[in-house]
């Protein structure tokens, strides 16, 4: 079995659900584990490049830090201050390092969960699913889609500008005030090009007798079938082994209604 | 969605896909904000990622624009591959209806500065519920949190209040939106204007 294989819009509430539950969970023990039990299903099943997955992972090492420090210095006061511990020379009470731990942990473990989905899910392939399993209406999916084809074009459109500008002696920004002005004369012709584009092919698509109509036929159709039911209950099933671990272990901590 | 022309939809999703593109930009800046100074420095900009809410809104002016756009435009940043993943699609869902709420309470008639000005902030009040839940601020001290939604409030305001209303104006004043709603009202003021001098 392949992740690639499985419907994109199950996928997409499997991993949605996950997060929600990652969300409740404050200790350390339990998304340390379960991103470890992601990347390997990630790596083993998605046939993913070693390389590109840690290219897309690194910039979320430095949010776990940033949400690491700042919890343990913003965090709320510990119960038990004389429970403490010596990291790197540095005294801390037990718990605010764990709670920070666990927050860091989070951030990784969402990354390492979008990841497994972004990596193996083909856009067009997701709208579509959208469209069909998710009643996500035909105008507004293949609006997305056609939306989708401009970018290319809009980069090109960008190139031109900056060349006209760059003709007509027009040069680089110095400072805030000319970046700004700068900013408004890319930006204003670029999305009025976008606008005339799409209005275009709205006619267009109503000319070849577009009508927006939900019973239409399908090309590429999409079903989710037995294995997308078990993705959703082994990845979830994991998440109630790795929760009841941390808990024998004695470090599972749950959101406790403090604010 | 009866009401809606094609080409309101059309146009809506390709600024959603354009905007996806401008908010991803943004990430690299608001991680690097946050490795300095933690989770504010996400607030200090979120403002930049209600914006196409207000846009689409003002422009199109009809019911669900700026709940829609806002949700598209999220949809085509995991598309695009944001490593915040799926997740990004419900964050994208609260912070439209934020938006939409303000002009909701205006039966969708009212487009003042003022107006776009509170969908922006509305934006961030739901939003940072949001986070509040989950990025786990309950671990974090109350003066901290309360000086992060101070922060997104202010960021809602301006970066998609004030500067959506500038970019929507100097896009009427182009002439592109002669079809749609904010055109019309812009050509109605000029032609009064001229009947005046």
């Amino acid at each position: 079995m392949r992740l690639q294989q499985l419907n994109p819009s199950m996928k997409a509430l499997t991993i949605v659900v996950l997060v929600l539950l990652l969300a409740l969970v404050f200790d350390p023990i339990t998304p340390l584990l379960y991103g470890l039990w992601t990347i390997a299903i990630t790596l083993l099943f998605g046939q993913v490049n070693l390389k590109k997955y840690g290219l897309f992972l690194i910039p979320f090492f430095i949010i776990a830090f940033g949400m690491f420090w700042t919890t343990l210095v913003f965090g709320e006061k510990p119960v038990n201050p004389d429970d403490m511990v010596k990291v790197f020379g540095m005294t801390f009470a037990r718990e605010s390092l764990f709670t920070a731990l666990s927050l860091g942990l989070r951030v990784l473990s969402f990354a390492m969960l979008s990841l497994l989905f972004i990596l193996t899910t083909d856009p067009t392939r997701f709208i579509l699913s959208l469209m069909q399993q998710c009643k996500l209406s035909p105008k507004l999916a293949y609006g997305i889609l056609a939306g989708f084809r401009f970018l290319p074009m809009m980069r090109e459109e960008l190139k031109n500008i900056r060349a006209a500008h760059r003709i007509r002696g027009v040069g680089r920004a110095n400072g805030w005030k000319e970046s700004f002005v700068q900013f408004k004369r890319y930006s204003i012709p670029l999305l009025a090009g976008a606008i005339r584009k799409a209005e275009r092919t709205a006619i267009a698509m109503e000319s070849k007798g577009f009508t927006g109509d939900r019973n239409r036929s399908f090309y590429r159709s999409f079903a989710t079938g037995k294995r997308d039911w078990i993705f959703l209950v082994v990845m979830i099933g994991m998440f109630v082994l790795i929760a009841f671990t941390s808990w024998s272990l004695g470090y599972f901590q749950w959101y406790n209604g403090e604010v | 969605m009866a009401n809606w022309k094609l080409k309101e939809i059309v146009v809506m999703s390709v600024l959603s896909v354009v905007f996806a593109v401008v908010y991803l930009a943004f990430l690299p800046v608001g991680k690097l904000l946050v490795g300095f100074f933690g989770p504010i420095g996400y607030d200090l900009i979120f403002g930049i990622w209600f914006i196409v809410s207000i846009i689409a809104a003002y422009i199109i002016r009809k019911p669900g624009a700026a709940f829609l756009s806002e949700t598209i435009a999220a949809t085509v940043e995991v598309l695009l591959g944001s490593a915040v993943g799926p997740m990004l699609i419900i964050s994208g869902m609260i912070q439209g209806v934020g938006a939409e709420a303000a002009f909701a309470a205006t039966r969708w008639k009212n487009y003042t500065t003022k107006v776009l000005v509170l969908a922006g902030m509305g934006s961030a009040v739901t939003s940072f519920i949001w986070n509040f839940y989950l990025s786990g601020y309950a671990a974090l001290s109350t003066g901290y949190v309360t000086a992060m939604f101070g922060v997104r409030l202010v960021s809602g305001a301006l970066l998609a209040g004030i500067l959506g209303k500038m970019i929507s104006d100097g896009l009427a004043k182009t002439g592109v939106l002669s079809g749609f709603a904010l055109g019309k009202e812009v050509r109605s003021q000029n032609n009064e204007a001229q009947q005046i001098s």
